[in-house]
Order: structure tokens, then C-alpha cells, then sequence
């Protein structure tokens, strides 16, 4: 197992690094700017995948985590002087605020059951953008405002390399997370809730400290992603957003950390390309439809995804002689 | 005075709508354990396909005919291809209701073009009655009239005929009605489909009533029907009638006199209610 672990490590210091000097090889503006919104994409749809993957719970509102940080980044910026120092500073902030409400809401709904807290959390994240666009004196509602970002960050280049920076802690951080023993309990929790209780463990506790890491994750993507755009209005906070993370995790691959950034690869590249199809042919304007139907299958045939679908094929090979026949928790289990 | 009793019948005008969305949602949980997320995406079917019926036609009556045929076309595909293959499994359930949302609105964008589209009220129920200073508006006045009518006709056959019986039985516990050589199965497409034939009649007289239709509207509506839903009780066909008048009143309220809070007022009482009694406050006896 040891081994295996290091030669994923190698791959990816590779796949990092060659990431890391494409913009000084290519000087494709379109590419940056994509790969970056790639990057923020994806630190969003991990954290998603902390909720739905790892610990089995459907929140329809995680939009508002990635709003807050997109907000808080934004006005902080705005309000006070553009600089690296309020920029990390408002990170920081937003990341607070973001932990404290996912704390809050989590206590209250994640006690009910999977039908209810998706509702209810859709219901809260529809408060938040209501919020936003009444409180217009901070927000300026649905016309948005933009603000000057970091003298820095006018190099695209740089803001590039920091979202990579972040992309890469995230995934770190995030591995340890899930592969601590906190981790484990959370997986224990999707499989089987009431037994992880009859184990002793307090389930909820667990649920909350899940939900605060996934938010506050959501939101150091959401303050990134404002300051990518360097504008913000009350998109960031609407239920695209979260279907968006949904989207990349299941086609990715859930309960996977890989899978969310492949998802978000996908996802950001065939809308780019896509929506760039709509003069050959005016269904390609349409282009969620592709996904909306490509996620449905998913979840009917394969409810592993991308990633998990080629991991649990290369385990089967690797397995051929064991007899055993093994369910499909077991197997997701081994799969990892 | 007369302002109250404008807001009053707006209100549950609004209500009726809300009603006609949340029945079906209703019953589908209560019988099949199914939130179905793509109900909205009925809706906006109804609602679109009913206005285009009546520029076909020209004829209201058609109109609301088609919508339901509409609903209940869309209902048997939505349960065949949509809900039995996850059938047990809550969390692929809300996934993939969520994506046929998606893929239904989406649709509506393909088939009807990406722009709203206004609706006429038909002439004979356009235009009001002037009592005194009290303005009714003919059209409004309809549609509480049908929610009414509505509510009455599926009491009768909820309590009144064996399918209602089968049907409330079956909300009750679905393992004994199959041990009693019931076809369950068969009883969750019919309830299905009638639940999306009457999302679909919700929307064909929701497309009148607020004069422009748009894909969106669908998902803005479900929202408003989950609220009804989880306040009157999930399953409860009375809670759901109760509980929809009170949201459309509350909306209609609010939006008079507190403005801001219009919007969020529903879905502070759905937090309220889920937190202290998230069973509803309607709850089906078992």
C-alpha cells in the first residue's frame, strides 16, 4: 500500500509542476483564465464532496458558503485599501463567518433526516439570497459592484499560481481529513449511520465538524473566485453554484478527493467548448442539458463516477482471484 | 377594509396554486417515500404547454385538457425512467429528481425558446366585479373556486372509494397493503401520474394569473410547495390545503406591509416548523 501511496504523490508533484510553468510556456490568456476558474472549481467541489461523498448528506445550499467568501473578499476589498494584506486578511474573515454559520446551521437541521435538511438547507441558502440583494447599501443586490483587486493580481499569471498554491494545500489538507480518524468516522456515518451510533459515536458531532470544513473550504473558493472576476453580484450565491459543485462531484467521481477536480476539468472545458458549439447549432446554448442527462445516467449506472468507476476497475483486475464475493460498501471501501 | 379583502383573495389565489403543486408532492411522499425535486419542472410543463394550447385553439378548456394530458404524460415517463431505477435509496433519489429538474427546464428552453411568454386570460373571466369599493378579480376568484372544487373531489376519492382507500392505506404502511395482494407498484404510478396532471393544471392556471411564464418559474414554485408541504405534514392531503393557504396569505400580506420580508418570511416558518415539530403540523395517523 506504501508504495502505491508514493507513486500517486509522484504523479501529482509532476502533474503540479508541469501546471505550474504552463503559463510561462504557453501565453494563452484564454487557458489561464480557464485553468484558474478550473482550480476554483474544483477546491469548491471538494468541499462538497466532504458533505456528499465522504459523509453521505445532501446539502442544496452550499452556494451560500461560497457566497459569503465572495462577498466578504469583495467588500473588504472595496471598503478598505486593494492589498495583499486586506486580500488575505478578508480570506481569512470570510472563512470565519463561513465556519460560524455552517457551525450554526449545521446544529439546527443536520439533526433531520436526509429529505428534510436538503430542503431546509435550500430554504437557508435562499435567505442568504434574499439578504443580499435587499441589503443593497453593502451589496448592491443583483447589479453587483466591481472593485479594484491587489496591484499583484493584474498579473493573471500570479493570481494563476496562487489559486494553484490553494488548490494544492486544499487537496493535502483535505486527504489528511478525510484519512484521519475523524475521517473514518464520517465514512462510517455514510455507510451506516444508526450503527456508528449504536458504536457510541455522537453522529451529529461528526456531521458538524463536516459541515464546517466543507464550508469553510466553499468559502476560500468563493473569495478567490471574486477576486478572479474582480465584480461580484448575487449569482455567487444562487442554486447554479451549488448545482455546479453537485455536477463535478458526481461525474467526477464521489467520495474521492481526485474525482471533484476531475469533475470541475470536465465540466468548466465542455462548457467553454460547448457554449462556444451554439453557432453550429442553437441546442448547444442549451448545453446543461448534456449534463443534466449525463448526471442522471451517472447516478442510475455509475453512481462512482469517473474516478471511482477506473479505481474500481483496476482493483477488480488486481483482485481476479479472490472469490469472495464482497458488497458494494466493502468494495468502495477497499476501493479507496 | 376593502384592502384586507384584496389581499385576502390574492392571497389565497396564490394559495390554490401553491395547493394544486404541493397535493402531488404530498401524496407521492406519503405513499412512496419519494420528495420528488422535478415536481416544479412539471409545473412550468403545464404552464407552457397549456399556453400553447390555447394559441393553438384559442379555447381555455383545451387548454387546461392538454396541460393535464401533459402532466400525465410526463408523470409516467418522470416515474418509469426517473424514480424506479433509485427506488429505496433517499440519497440518489434527491440527486436525481434534482437532475431531472434540470433537464425539464432546460427542455422547456429548447422546445419553447429561452424567452418568457405572455399569457392571456381568457375573455370570459377576465375583468371584475366592483362591490362597493371591493374590487374581485374575475380570474382569481376562479382559481380559488377550482382549488376548492379540486380539494373536494380528491377528498371524495381518498375517503370515499377503494383507490382512496388503497391509497391512504398505503401511505399508512405499504408492506401490509402488498401483503394483502395489492399491486403497490402499480397504485405509485397512477398516483404519480395524477400528481403530476395536477402539478401541470397548476401551472396551466398559475400562466394566466401572473400574465408571463419562464422556465424558472418552476423551481421558484417548488420551493413554495416544499414549504407547504413540510409545514402541512408530509403525506397529509388537508395539512397541504391548510398549509398552502397560509403561505399564500402570509405572501400576500407580507409583500403589503413588510416588503423586505416578503420573500423570507415563508422560509422562515419552514425553518421554525422543521426544527420544533418537523413531522408538520398535520400528521398522518398509522
Amino acid at each position: 500500500m506504501k508504495s502505491k501511496f508514493q507513486v500517486n504523490n509522484g504523479v501529482l508533484l509532476v502533474l503540479v509542476a508541469a501546471l505550474a510553468v504552463f503559463p510561462f510556456v504557453s501565453d494563452s490568456r484564454t487557458w489561464t483564465i480557464l485553468l484558474t476558474q478550473i482550480f476554483i472549481f474544483s477546491i469548491l467541489a471538494m468541499s462538497y464532496d466532504i458533505l456528499l461523498g465522504y459523509t453521505g448528506i445532501v446539502s442544496f445550499g452550499h452556494a451560500m458558503f461560497f457566497g459569503m467568501g465572495a462577498y466578504t473578499t469583495a467588500i473588504m476589498l472595496n471598503k478598505f485599501e486593494a492589498s495583499l494584506g486586506v486580500f488575505f486578511f478578508s480570506i481569512a474573515i470570510g472563512m470565519i463567518i463561513a465556519g460560524i454559520i455552517s457551525f450554526l446551521v449545521g446544529l439546527l437541521t443536520l439533526r433531520l433526516k436526509s429529505h428534510f435538511f436538503a430542503m431546509l438547507t435550500l430554504a437557508v441558502s435562499g435567505l442568504f439570497l434574499v439578504l443580499a440583494e435587499k441589503w443593497r447599501t453593502l451589496t448592491h443586490g443583483n447589479d453587483g459592484f466591481t472593485f479594484r483587486a491587489p496591484e499583484l493580481f493584474k498579473d493573471r499569471v500570479m493570481f494563476y499560481l496562487l489559486v494553484l498554491i490553494c488548490l494544492v494545500l486544499v487537496y493535502f489538507f483535505l486527504r489528511r481529513f478525510v484519512s484521519s480518524p475523524l475521517g473514518r468516522v464520517l465514512i462510517a456515518v455514510r455507510e451506516n449511520e444508526q450503527r456508528t451510533k449504536s458504536l457510541g459515536y455522537k453522529t451529529l458531532h461528526y456531521k458538524v465538524i463536516a459541515s464546517v470544513v466543507a464550508g469553510i473550504v466553499a468559502s476560500l473558493a468563493g473569495s478567490l473566485y471574486a477576486v478572479s472576476l474582480r465584480f461580484v453580484n448575487t449569482s455567487v450565491l444562487t442554486m447554479d453554484i451549488t448545482l455546479d459543485a453537485l455536477l463535478m462531484t458526481i461525474i467526477g467521481g464521489v467520495g474521492t478527493l481526485i474525482g471533484p477536480i476531475i469533475g470541475a476539468g470536465v465540466i468548466e472545458l465542455a462548457q467553454h467548448y460547448l457554449s462556444g458549439l451554439a453557432k453550429e447549432h442553437p441546442i448547444f446554448e442549451r448545453w446543461i442539458i448534456f449534463f443534466g442527462i449525463i448526471y442522471i445516467l451517472a447516478v442510475i449506472f455509475f453512481p462512482r463516477g469517473i474516478v471511482g468507476t477506473i479505481r474500481y476497475a483496476f482493483w477488480k483486475r488486481k483482485n481476479k482471484d479472490v472469490s469472495v464475493v464482497l458488497n458494494t460498501s466493502k468494495v468502495k471501501e477497499v476501493a479507496k | 377594509m376593502e384592502l384586507i379583502i384584496n389581499l385576502l383573495i390574492n392571497g389565497l389565489a396564490t394559495g390554490m396554486l401553491i395547493f394544486l403543486l404541493a397535493a402531488g408532492l404530498t401524496l407521492i411522499f406519503g405513499l412512496m417515500d419519494v420528495l420528488n425535486f422535478a415536481h416544479g419542472g412539471l409545473f412550468a410543463w403545464g404552464a407552457f404547454s397549456g399556453v400553447w394550447f390555447y394559441g393553438l385553439t384559442n379555447s381555455f378548456t383545451i387548454a387546461i385538457i392538454g396541460a393535464i394530458v401533459t402532466g400525465i404524460v410526463l408523470g409516467f415517463i418522470t416515474e418509469k425512467l426517473i424514480i424506479t431505477p433509485v427506488y429505496g435509496n433517499h440519497i440518489q433519489q434527491i440527486l436525481i429528481t434534482l437532475g431531472f429538474m434540470i433537464v425539464l427546464s432546460e427542455m422547456l428552453k429548447v422546445v419553447f425558446g429561452p424567452n418568457q411568454i405572455a399569457a392571456k386570460t381568457p375573455p370570459l373571466l377576465s375583468g371584475s366585479w366592483e362591490l362597493g369599493e371591493v374590487i374581485i378579480i374575475k380570474y382569481r376568484l376562479f382559481i380559488i373556486i377550482v382549488g376548492f372544487v379540486i380539494f373536494g373531489i380528491f377528498q371524495f376519492i381518498l375517503k370515499r372509494t377503494k383507490i382512496g382507500l388503497i391509497v391512504r392505506a398505503g401511505v399508512m404502511n405499504k408492506e401490509m397493503v402488498q401483503a394483502l395482494g395489492i399491486n403497490i407498484k402499480q397504485v405509485f404510478l397512477y398516483v404519480f401520474m395524477v400528481g403530476a396532471a395536477l402539478a401541470a393544471l397548476g401551472g396551466v392556471l398559475m400562466a394566466p394569473y401572473s400574465g408571463v411564464i419562464y422556465a424558472e418559474m418552476g423551481m421558484e414554485f417548488a420551493i413554495l410547495a416544499f414549504i407547504v408541504v413540510v409545514i402541512g405534514g408530509m403525506g397529509s392531503f388537508p395539512g397541504s390545503l391548510l398549509a398552502a393557504i397560509l403561505v399564500g396569505l402570509a405572501g400576500s400580506f407580507m409583500a403589503y406591509y413588510v416588503p423586505a420580508l416578503s420573500l423570507a418570511v415563508n422560509m422562515m416558518l419552514m425553518a421554525i416548523v422543521l426544527i420544533f415539530r418537523p413531522q408538520g403540523l398535520f400528521t398522518v395517523k398509522g
